[in-house]
């Protein structure tokens, strides 16, 4: 995995929490506010004001060790199609700049997690000049724990939080239990850290938590990475051709589905109709808000929202849709997709590399291709724009200035950019143990694949970079696939901002994506998504859209 | 579900000893004398239940005082600890619960919960006894052995693996709908109907754990005398008066108590089988107490709200023991405790 694609790559939970980003208990009263309170900048529910960013905010100092094959347009990532050339590594960490602290880090981890000890962390501890002690957690119910491990008095130094894991409370708990690294980074204090200087911007407006500068972040293209990904064989062998509409595509998937030999059109195909039909986005709480002729809309208000549950349950009343999806828990999506059960399914951008990998040796004529996203009327889709950045370290309030300084030494290697000796070591692991090269093409063996995964990667990383020396062509193909998809997508009001709700609305948005998989699934109707909205409207969704009213007009926008 | 793995019958009680000589070799194995001697006497007893009070204490005693958090908005992060942070929580009364009791969710859960009881009661509990029955009915040893590990076996499959397959033999896509299409019929799809779900569950309950539950009862048929049946049958009792006169009436104290056991545990339908086929049915359906505790206090992180569901679960269980004890009481039984 690249780190970019790593910060995308988990489970599915990951785009479904709708309990992501939410507000801290920090109302007014609650003994939290004197623990957190006096740098002058404002009250800690709400978001940091552009004026008090501008003082926190790290330097950019651009870095351009190796230029991009494919430069950076419309929020994409950087690709890199060209062979790697060992000798021609450049080296963006000169020297060791840890002080040797032993530094125990609690992060996710998506697969098995290899031996404490082993050549890899070793190697990496030894580049940096720490003793990083790793606590791998499971990545898929890491938000079970983390509640857990955050509330206990023996705190991690470092603990690792993914931006969908940051429901109920977590916000709060970075403001009062994590070190405020602005003391370190902010300004030109970064330059000591080129590497971390040269995270872009929006991703470290990401990491300001209550007019603090808490987390080291790793970055993402702001793009939709939800892929409607398609069956490039079987499209080919039978003919079919890329839906461009909502009813294009149901028609189309009547044609496919034929349940008597055992061919499903597609999995659950939520996302994609979300984006299909221009919902706002329901992965952070802030971002489903939108100025609309003067008015802060919410996404759940939207007709589109309605019609993109009610054109999914047709999917599923057709029949179309894999059995097992229906059941939701129940088997792997990617299975019954590369077992040719279903042909379309929608997953995060790193599958179609993964997915093509994967199968390499065990179905030559595997072909996984991503169609662009249809407007439901057959015209251009209106897509929203994520969040810059996706997954964030931080480092305790406990932890002695040594072991902050030691994390950022770590983070500097981490968020080497492709193309140094940091960068694959980061990634690729040591050449020999971890991975060989042949003819400019870096392949990690066994060992490489068991060791060389998550852990350091998720301290910081670089600007969003696609590249897989092994396969060019994917990694040309992900970024013009993002290249196509950002020229339509539009940022809601509140893009880019960290945005603190106040506690009393924390649960209000609980219930909506268990309803939405009802009312899709045909065990509700839309009538009762419409009474919810209404409900919530009155439970406090009107008084949250003053809030949030109130904060537009005192902050202004990120990109104001 | 498991209502019954872990019980140890008691002995039946000897029909040679009366109620009152019992009494009399009770006080007498007390001992008499003062509370110092008794302890003095018995210190080393004592002391050997000491690491088990302690581990009771910790790991029972002292979490119950953690319901506190249902009175309060309680935030784990105020604090140094989870545990400062409940002095540092601000009190709410009695909000969470009345919230609670507003949540159709809520309710949901609890008609869930007492629907799938009865079900189980009247189609899972049944079960282990006349399999223990049959069992005993069979006399040679190696058919014996071989039926008893065929029907523990299941008890150690996982519930991700038990509802896998069922998923493959029941589901839309599984071995039977497949079937069924390929010889031109319409499909089916059990696992995502929300109608049968309870019974679906009850079902696989029945497939998993019936067979472990054999062992209590022919543990306690273990114990009847063949003297009796031999008596029975010289009396001219055939098989089924043999059944009704000698068999039951040995197994009522066991089925008694686990019966006891059971109600008193009527709140506890199952968790982790139930978790995972929650989404395929959705939670108007599935969802139980247990899971709307999971889902409200560790997904939500609506600590105090789970925390109050959590209590009520409790309080309701605690006075469902208490009754079930009585009516077994009533019938002449031992129940769990006596006074």
């Amino acid at each position: 995995m690249t780190p970019n694609t790593s910060a995308t790559g988990p489970g599915r939970r990951s785009f479904l929490a709708s309990s992501a980003v939410a507000a801290a208990a920090v109302a007014g009263g609650t003994p939290l506010l004197a623990a957190c309170g006096g740098s002058g900048s404002g009250s800690k529910e709400g978001t940091t004001s552009a004026r008090d960013a501008k003082k926190i905010l790290p330097a950019f100092v651009a870095r351009n060790v190796v230029t991009p094959d494919i430069p950076s347009k419309n929020g994409s990532s950087l690709g890199f199609t060209g062979k790697l050339v060992a000798a021609d590594l450049k080296t963006s960490v000169p020297g060791r700049l840890g002080k040797g602290s032993t530094i125990r880090i609690m992060s996710p981890f998506w697969g098995s997690p290899p031996k404490g000890d082993n050549p890899y962390y070793r190697a990496m501890n030894d580049k940096i000049g720490v003793n990083v002690v790793w606590r791998n957690q499971d990545g898929n119910t890491y938000d079970e724990k983390l509640g857990a491990v955050l509330a206990s008095g023996d705190m991690p130094d470092v603990v690792v939080i993914p931006g969908w894991n940051m429901g109920g409370r977590i916000p709060g708990a970075v403001i009062s239990k994590m070190a405020d690294l602005g003391p370190y980074l902010s300004g030109d204090q970064v330059k000591d850290y080129p590497n971390l200087a040269a995270i872009p911007t929006d991703a470290w407006r990401r990491s300001l938590f209550g007019g603090k500068l808490h987390g080291l972040p790793m970055p993402s293209s702001y793009v939709t990475n939800i892929v409607p990904y398609y069956r490039k064989d079987v499209f080919d062998e039978k003919g079919y051709d890329l839906p461009t509409s909502a009813a294009g595509f149901l028609a189309l998937a009547k044609e496919i589905t034929s349940a008597r030999a055992k061919v499903w059109a597609c999995d659950d195909m939520k996302w994609t109709a979300f984006n299909a039909f221009g919902v706002l986005p329901g992965s952070e709480k802030p971002l489903g808000w939108n100025l609309v002729d003067g008015k802060l809309v919410h996404r759940v208000e939207t007709d589109a929202y309605l019609e993109a549950l009610e054109w999914t349950r047709t999917l599923y009343s057709a029949g179309v849709v894999h059995p097992d999806a229906k059941a939701q828990n129940q088997g792997d999506s990617g299975l019954r997709f590369t077992s040719g059960e279903v042909l379309v399914y929608n997953n995060d951008l790193s599958h179609w590399w993964a997915r093509t990998t994967e199968q390499a040796s065990q179905n030559k004529k595997f072909r996984i291709a991503g169609m662009d996203v249809f407007g439901h009327d057959g015209g251009e889709p209106a897509l929203w724009a994520g969040s810059p950045a996706g997954i964030f370290a931080f480092v305790s309030k406990k932890a002695s200035e040594t072991v902050v300084r030691d994390v950022l030494a770590a983070a500097n290697v981490t968020a080497a950019p492709y193309g140094t000796e940091e960068y694959m070591l980061t990634n690729y692991g040591v050449e020999g143990t971890h991975y060989t090269v042949e003819d400019g093409t870096p392949t990690k063996n066994d060992k490489g694949n068991q060791e060389v995964l998550n852990a350091f990667v998720m301290l910081a990383s670089p600007a969003p970079t696609i590249a897989h020396p092994d396969r060019p062509d994917i990694a040309k193909a992900q970024v013009e696939w993002q290249q196509r998809m950002g020229a339509r997508t539009k940022k809601s009001t509140f893009y880019g901002l960290q945005i603190i709700e106040p506690a009393r609305y924390t649960h209000l948005s609980d219930d909506f994506e268990q309803l939405e998989d009802d009312i899709v699934r045909g065990r509700k109707k839309i009538g009762d998504m419409q009474r919810a909205v209404s409900d919530w409207k009155r439970r406090g969704g009107d008084e949250l859209r003053d809030w949030y009213r109130k904060l537009l007009d005192d902050n202004g926008s990120a990109q104001g | 579900m498991a209502q019954s793995t872990t019980q140890i019958a008691p002995a039946p009680p000897d029909p040679g000893v009366s109620e009152a000589d019992r009494r009399t070799l009770e006080r007498a194995a007390n001992g008499g004398g003062t509370f110092r001697t008794r302890f003095r006497r018995d210190r080393t007893l004592v002391l050997m239940t000491l690491p088990a009070v302690l581990l009771v204490l910790v790991f029972t005693y002292v979490p119950i005082l953690g319901n506190v958090v249902a009175f309060q908005e309680y935030d784990p992060y105020v604090g140094d600890n989870g545990f400062v942070a409940v002095f540092h929580s601000p009190w709410v009364g009695l909000e969470q619960f009345s919230r609670l009791f507003e949540d159709p969710a809520f309710w949901d859960a609890v008609r869930n919960t007492l629907v799938l009881f009865t079900l189980q009661l009247l189609l899972f509990f049944p079960v282990p006894i006349l399999l223990a029955l049959l069992v005993n009915s069979v006399l040679r040893p190696r058919v014996r052995a071989l039926s008893q590990a065929i029907l523990y076996l299941p008890h150690f499959f996982s519930w991700v693996l038990v509802v896998t397959v069922f998923q493959q033999i029941f589901g839309g896509a599984g071995i039977i709908a497949q079937t069924l299409r390929r010889h031109g019929h319409e499909g089916f799809d059990l696992m995502t109907d929300p109608g049968v779900f309870k019974f679906l569950v009850t079902a696989e309950g029945v497939w998993k754990d019936a067979g472990w539950g054999v062992i209590v009862f022919l543990a306690a048929l273990a114990s009847v005398s063949p003297d009796l049946y031999e008596a029975a049958a010289m009396d001219g009792a055939g098989r089924w008066r043999r059944m009704w006169h000698v068999t039951l009436p040995a197994l009522r104290p066991v089925i008694a108590l686990l019966l006891v056991l059971r109600v008193g545990d009527a709140l506890t339908v199952g968790f982790e089988q139930i978790l995972l086929q929650r989404d395929a049915v959705g939670p108007g359906a599935a969802e139980v107490l247990d899971t709307y505790v999971w889902w409200n206090g560790v997904r939500n992180q609506d600590f105090s709200y789970a925390a109050a569901a959590g209590l009520i679960k409790g309080v309701v269980g605690l006075g469902l023991v208490l009754a079930a004890n009585k009516v077994a009481h009533l019938m002449g039984e031992q129940g769990v405790y006596k006074k």
